[in-house]
């Protein structure tokens, strides 16, 4: 019940046999490597080795992981709109692993840059190409917008620029300044230019603009030039082209349009191309990025001239196995020395270790913080009781039957490639089943929808154990469950709260029976005693009562927690302490008052589901003719609103009693998760 | 003091339930989807997250829908103080819906920024709704008719209804704590249990106003 137990080991290896036995170490992913560096900070170490770099070849591969990225986008790219659709995420695909072995770096470089040189031969062209089309277009289209404003122009636009006498430059003016231009110019040149006027055209919707074109002397070019700056004169660029304006206009026209087949063809060519080398492509990637790993393990080393020394965690269980690799990897050049955790407890890794039918409730330990290394690890009491409470709180059994469906899909289908869904699937398809069963027994199928369609009422059966809402065969007023100090368990909703309150009692004993323990094992009898101690005598006093009749049991029990309570308060800080441990009773109560709402949820679920039939049923007998399709529809919406939302509900309502009632009595967490130095294969096996 | 109509008072406790919890659920619905449009603009693909938080200050809503229903359509025959104080509980502990608004708010900036902490936004969003679940433990208390004492049947039922109705607000304070959490549990994962017991605090007198609404029930008044 604890997290594995772990051991550090402690490898000098010489120089030559380090790399196998790193490569080794990844792919077997048993250990996760301790940081050496910030150690040999310290004057004693550094004077025996100092910090390695990372290895050499971490460079070469850094390069070679931008160029594969490079034609991953590219292939992205042009893959555009090849979605994998609903089934291929309820049904993904697992990518063929394809087997590689290689024994150094430099097989791998070279290898990669094989099949790169291969992959780049038949890419760049087109590639290059595709670049070069793109880059025509956006220059036609900027020259297709230019000459549009010139359409009414009748001048073979070659003549724009410098000529060897002219300067004929084309533009924009707006209309209220134009006449001003037309009189500065006239006097900057002196008579020396030429104005002609197009059609106004519309640049945007307000604003008006009117194409000109404007001849001058070659010696006026610059006087000109700055007139047409003051004026806010839109220069139209134009160059190397010959042509009327239209002529020009269709020509680029045809051009974009031979452009756009061209592209396709690229493209389609491209696409091809990716389908092809893609999955090789992604190969590569992620040699490249367990490579690079491996080269970056070396700065976790320290090194002295012939040397590098490795330390790492590693479970117990593995210790035999590492070791084994390191000496066979290092064919014996290496001396290994195994010991205990020699850190402070928050700096040894924890890694929990349960069955494999626990072991996707690790997700829910760890969502609230994975254990301390000498804390108990409390999957396997999470366990049990979160089934339990959630089958209570949604206790429907076609909920049940859907919620087990939905699981099945996130376990068997979507669990191949992701173990969160893996995990959760887990979780949701034993959570299912135990909402099943908790439906039949209070006889919810999709609420009272039997009742309210069928007629029939399956709590005069004697099928259903429970009533959520009432009166069932086994439960009644004339057969009261039993009798408590004056108040008769005769009905469903009672019976669900003395269910509810007895298993919350339970369950905080459990927890305090485990934080006694743990607190036996740490402190003193007496924190035991004050933290867990008096609150297990206070529940077996609650239970004396219950048995006995006698309440003077439980009173006298209540009387003494409080008077404890004030004494620990005293004791950790005086008087103030004193008045505030006495409200310590009240937070006991809350947490026992707090298991209440597994009534209350409960019965949400079954009132809305309730809800949604009176519903169906009224618009069904109200409406004429189409009532029927509008009560199915209703029907359909308000199940699956009232599914989703208290299955939601019932999940992180069961979370919330582990975390805050049940983990409060013992548990604490904030430990160092586990993680191992191990090569990620996704495409790619050793 | 018995009406002509018996569930006179019932209809009434019904409009308070529906209408106030509604008015809770619509505001803390509200902070969450002011957040969620935030979100949305950023990132398309927090679509799904932004409805599942908006979702959580819903269930106010729902559960005073619940007992409206309850009220007209099953327990027709409870005493008609006790309709009427199933009805007011609930309405007012389902503004607790804004405190959870607020702390769903911050759950969803929260995710926003960092995926891995959604289950723990989770459940620090849904904090502040036990003080609602109080609110429909005591309507359904009530109603069920588990208790005979004049505490139901008289006028003295109000108060039931009031105290676990009002002490029902502190989901506001306790939405407001659990906001702070959230943003203390992004920063610093391990934060988060420390982060629970500080959060777990303003439920406190949501359950010293359980306690009186229980015993004005058993009719244990002086």
């Amino acid at each position: 019940m604890r997290p594995a137990r772990m051991n550090k080991i402690r490898a000098v290896i010489l120089d030559e046999k380090v790399d196998p036995v790193i490569r080794q170490l990844h792919e077997s992913g048993l250990v996760e490597l301790y940081d050496l560096s910030a150690k040999l900070e310290d004057p004693e170490w550094n004077a025996l080795m100092l910090p390695a770099p990372s290895a050499e070849y971490g460079r070469n591969v850094a390069s070679l992981t931008i160029k594969v990225s490079r034609l991953l986008d590219l292939f992205s790219s042009v893959s555009e709109g090849e979605k994998a659709g609903l089934s291929g995420v309820l049904n993904p695909k697992v990518p063929a692993k394809k087997k590689l072995s290689f024994s150094s770096s430099e097989e791998i470089i070279s290898n990669v840059e094989n099949v790169l040189e291969s992959v780049e031969g038949e890419v760049s062209e087109p590639a290059k190409k595709l670049a070069e089309l793109e880059n025509r277009k956006t220059i036609l289209e900027t020259l297709k917008d230019s000459v549009k404003y010139l359409s009414g122009f009748d001048l073979d636009l070659k003549f724009l620029g410098e000529g060897s006498y002219t300067y004929i430059v084309s533009g924009l003016v707006s209309q209220e300044d134009i006449s001003e231009l037309e009189s500065s110019l006239e006097e900057a040149t002196e008579g020396y230019v030429e104005i002609v006027k197009g059609n106004p055209v519309n640049k945007s919707e307000k604003e008006q603009k009117i194409p000109v074109i404007v001849a001058t002397l070659k010696q006026c070019a610059d006087v000109v030039g700055a007139e047409l700056r003051k004026s806010g004169f839109e220069r139209l660029d134009i160059a190397n082209v010959e042509g009327t304006p239209s002529e020009i206009f269709n020509d680029t026209e045809k051009e974009l349009l031979s452009i756009e087949t061209e592209t396709k063809a690229i493209l389609e060519n491209l696409n091809a191309l990716s389908k092809k080398w893609t999955d090789e492509v992604l190969v590569l990637h992620e040699v490249l990025e367990i490579e690079k790993e491996r080269a970056e393990a070396y700065s976790m080393t320290g090194k002295t001239d012939r040397t590098h020394l490795i330390e790492a965690w590693t479970p117990k269980k593995h210790v035999k196995k590492v070791q084994e690799i390191i000496e066979s990897a290092s064919e014996g050049y290496a001396v290994v020395e195994v010991s205990e955790p020699d850190e402070p407890v928050e700096k040894i890794p924890v890694m929990l270790d349960n069955a494999k039918s626990v072991k996707p409730f690790e997700m829910l330990t760890e969502m609230y913080a994975p254990p301390k290394y000498n804390e108990i690890d409390p999957t396997m009491m999470i366990m049990p009781g979160f089934l339990i409470f959630y089958g209570i709180m949604l206790t429907d059994a076609v909920y049940g039957l859907l919620l087990t469906l939905a699981g099945l899909v996130l376990w068997k289908r979507m669990g191949k490639v992701s173990s969160g869904a893996y995990n959760l699937g887990y979780i949701l398809t034993l959570s299912g089943l135990s909402t099943v069963f908790f439906g039949i027994l209070t006889g919810g199928y999709l609420g009272d929808f039997m009742y309210q369609f069928l007629g029939m009422d399956i709590y005069t059966t004697g099928f259903a154990l429970v009533n959520p809402l009432g009166e069932s065969t086994y439960i009644s007023a004339a057969k009261p469950l039993l009798s408590l100090g004056g108040i008769d368990v005769n009905n469903g909703p009672m019976a669900i709260l003395l269910f509810s309150i007895v298993a919350g009692i339970i369950h905080l004993f459990i927890g305090l029976t485990v934080g006694l323990k743990e607190s036996l094992a740490n402190g003193s009898v007496l924190d035991a005693f004050l933290n867990q101690g008096m609150w297990i005598l206070l529940i077996l006093a609650i239970v004396a009562t219950v048995v006995t009749g006698n309440m003077m049991i439980a009173g006298g029990a209540v009387i003494a927690v409080i008077a404890l309570c004030m004494i620990k308060g005293f004791m950790n800080g005086g008087i103030l302490d004193a008045l505030l441990g006495a409200m310590d009773i009240t937070g006991f109560l809350g947490n026992v008052l707090s298991y209440a709402r597994l009534l209350a949820l409960c019965l949400a679920t079954g009132g809305l589901a309730m809800a949604v039939n009176i519903m169906a049923k009224l618009l069904g007998d109200a409406v004429p003719v189409i009532g029927i399709l509008i009560a199915v529809v209703m029907l359909v919406f308000g199940h699956s609103f009232n599914f989703v939302m208290n299955g939601l509900g019932s999940f992180i309502h069961s979370l919330r009693l582990h975390y805050v009632e049940f983990f409060g009595q013992y548990y604490e967490g904030g430990g160092k998760k586990f993680s191992p130095f191990k090569a990620k294969r996704e495409y790619t096996s050793n | 003091m018995v009406f002509e109509n018996p569930l006179l008072l019932g209809a009434i406790g019904a409009g308070l339930a529906v209408g106030i919890a509604g008015l809770g659920s619509g505001i803390g619905a509200g902070i969450t989807g002011a957040s969620g449009a935030g979100v949305v603009a950023e990132d398309p693909n927090k679509f799904g997250t932004a409805i599942v938080f908006q979702a959580l200050p819903q269930t106010q809503g729902l559960y005073g829908f619940l007992v409206a229903i309850l009220i007209l359509f099953v327990f027709k025959s409870a005493p008609e103080w006790a309709m009427l104080a199933a009805g007011i509980g609930t309405g007012l502990a389902g503004l607790s819906a804004i405190g959870q608004g607020i702390a769903s708010a911050a759950g969803l900036g929260a995710v926003a920024e960092d995926d891995g902490i959604f289950g723990k936004a989770m459940v620090f969003s849904v904090l502040p709704e036990t003080q609602a679940i109080y609110g429909l433990l005591v309507a359904i208390l009530l109603l069920v008719g588990v208790f005979a004492s004049p505490g139901v049947t008289t006028i003295a039922a109000l108060g039931a209804g009031l105290a676990v109705g009002f002490a029902g607000l502190s989901g506001i304070g306790q939405g407001i704590t659990a906001a702070g959490a959230i943003g203390a549990t992004a920063r610093d994962p391990d934060a988060m249990g420390k982060g629970l017991v500080l959060a777990v605090m303003p439920e406190t007198f949501a359950i010293f106003g359980l306690l009186i609404a229980i015993l004005i029930m058993l009719g244990i008044m002086f």
